[in-house]
């Protein structure tokens, strides 16, 4: 008896000693498409992030020792959110909030709801879920909110009209283990997603504690016609003005001509 | 069937934009206008920027008016230099136009503007056609109403300085009125999308007393230049023209109007006249319904918020 105790003593120990000595932790991970190229065809897409815990001691899948969170984020762009209010019978515009950046793109999948993985402080530093995106507030209008809970309203009206356009995207069990280490998370580009690169965040948590983080990017870029189209109108908008009448006015003429009575 | 429009940034249904191109150019095949009203708001309805909306609008104008202003030019029912001078306050009042949009965009007022503005024309304009018609159609059965034009005769116009004989309409009259109806028409076509005929041929009938045989050669003939002119105008300030999705309007709109017109010319013009003033009226009443009633949501999110 005392020399299975002994022996469990020292078998524990030993775990004990190499706990102490394994290899922390940390998360290697990468997208499926590293570009994603808008045609003329693009109807959306969907990426696929992957990745995998390294010196996993997950026993299995469903364990849940780790958690992962996967963020997806556009560009910081500005946006203006506006309020309406009744005025003389009609709605019209009266309160509005500028952000100088927000992300254009911003998807978010998770083994559980972020709240239940990390504290505020932590979500907060690194943007992580829909009530700690980065948003950076530009310099005040006169018809800007100023009551700190009216710039709460704001705040979350960004958030749900974005969330309308599909551009802002939860998941709060998006994230799923394959096996001990490996873990997969399918993201959803919808038709209007903003055209600019995207970087993924993948974030690994163990107990509320963050161990590791791995960055990488997605390239959204226009190809083909589209992009050729794209660039005229913003570098020679002239050039591209001109041609689009001059397609009208041949639309115009070549219907006259195709249907032209018999005279 | 999909295609990605790249400047309004959306994936939109080729079916549902040429149905709609086809259906707007047989409306204006069949009485005889731009479209432009109708298409602007409907573009809107289906979820295109109202800024997009107007810019690609006006170049639909000029390809349902290019082909018309041409035979009437053939025909010689162009008043050249009363078109000119139109053409001159159009252009100016296109730039601001334009200018204005540009300004609305940024303030966050524009889509309230244009709506106010599209429903008070187009009330006021529908109303018109609409009382028009109906009294046409009560004297159909009575001889002709012969139009009265008795040249020379401007009342207050007479005192305006900077007379012009114009030979093909046989007037003698200031170049200010014909200046002030382009440049208050261009201004308003350039913020609506619109040629603005509607508008334009009233008044030169009333207001100018030209010959009604050259009133719509003529308007037509400056409202190709000014759209054309918003159109390139719209491209380079505002960088609104999707040249995908008018080109898809215009193939659909060109066809539209050939059977409209066909359709057109085996209808009465009275009655026509009360079916585009009720149409107009229609339009107007269904924008004015989303100025007053509650929105479904308060908040509305923009991109621009200054410079882009």
């Amino acid at each position: 008896m005392r020399r299975v105790v002994l022996a469990a003593m020292i078998a524990l120990g030993a775990v004990g000693i190499a706990r102490a000595d394994a290899p922390k932790e940390s998360v290697e991970a990468d997208a499926s498409t590293r570009q994603v190229a808008i045609t003329s065809s693009f109807t959306g897409t969907e990426i696929l992030v992957f990745g995998a815990v390294s010196n996993s001691m997950q026993p299995s899948p469903e364990a849940g020792t780790y958690d992962i969170i996967v963020v997806v984020e556009g560009i910081p762009t500005p946006a203006v959110v506006r309020k309406k209010s009744r005025v003389g019978g009609i709605w019209v515009n009266t309160q509005s909030m500028r952000f100088a950046s927000v992300p254009s793109y911003y998807a978010i999948a998770s083994t559980r709801p972020v709240d239940e993985i990390a504290d505020r402080a932590v979500l907060d530093t690194h943007g992580i879920g829909f009530d700690h995106v980065r948003m950076v507030r530009a310099v005040q209008s006169r018809t800007d909110a100023t009551d700190p809970a009216e710039l709460e309203t704001f705040r979350q009206a960004l958030i749900r009209l974005k969330e309308k356009e599909r551009v802002y995207v939860k998941s709060d069990f998006g994230v799923s283990f394959v096996g001990r280490s490996l873990f997969r998370a399918t993201i959803a580009l919808p038709p209007n997603v903003p055209v600019a690169p995207l970087t993924a965040h993948v974030y690994l948590f163990k107990d509320g504690q963050m161990l590791g983080q791995y960055d990488s990017r997605v390239m959204l870029q226009r190809e083909g016609i589209e992009r050729y189209i794209h660039e005229t109108a913003l570098t020679r908008p002239l050039l591209y003005g001109i041609f689009t009448v001059m397609m009208a006015a041949g639309c115009g003429l070549a219907a006259a001509f195709a249907f032209r009575k018999p005279a | 069937m999909t295609l990605y429009l790249p400047i309004a940034e959306m994936s939109v249904s080729i079916v549902v934009y040429v149905a709609l191109g086809l259906s707007i150019g047989f409306l204006s095949g069949l009485f005889g206008v731009g479209g432009g009203f109708l298409l602007m708001p409907l573009l809107t309805f289906l979820g295109v920027p109202s800024a997009v909306a107007v810019a690609t609008s006006s170049s639909h104008v000029v390809a349902s008016s290019v082909s018309g202003a041409i035979t009437h030019y053939r025909r010689g029912n162009v008043d050249i230099k009363m078109g000119l001078v139109m053409l001159a306050g159009g252009l100016a009042g296109t730039y601001l136009g334009v200018a204005a949009v540009k300004i609305l965009r940024q303030a966050g007022f524009f889509d309230l503007t244009i709506s106010l503005i599209y429903v008070v024309f187009l009330g006021v304009v529908g109303t018109f056609i609409l009382v028009e018609g109906i009294n046409a159609s009560r004297q159909a059965g009575a001889a002709g109403r012969p139009l009265a034009r008795r040249s020379g005769q401007h009342s207050w116009m007479e005192g305006l300085p900077f007379k012009m004989r114009f030979p093909r309409s046989k007037l003698y009259m200031s170049v200010v009125p014909p200046l002030i109806i382009g440049l208050f028409i261009g201004c308003m076509s350039a913020i609506m999308g619109i040629g603005g005929g509607f508008v334009m041929i009233p008044a030169m009938i009333y207001l100018l007393r030209m010959p009604t045989g050259l009133v719509i050669g003529t308007s037509l003939f400056q409202i190709v230049f000014v759209a054309a002119l918003a159109t390139v105008l719209h491209a380079v300030e505002n960088k609104t023209v999707d040249i995908v999705l008018a080109t898809i309007l215009i193939v659909g709109g060109v066809i539209g109007a050939q059977f409209g017109t066909i359709v057109g010319q085996k209808l009465r013009g009275e009655h026509l006249r009360l079916l585009l003033g009720a149409l107009i009226l229609l339009v107007a009443a269904r924008m004015a319904f989303d100025l007053v009633l509650p929105p479904k949501d308060l908040f509305s999110l923009s991109a621009i918020a200054g410079a882009s």
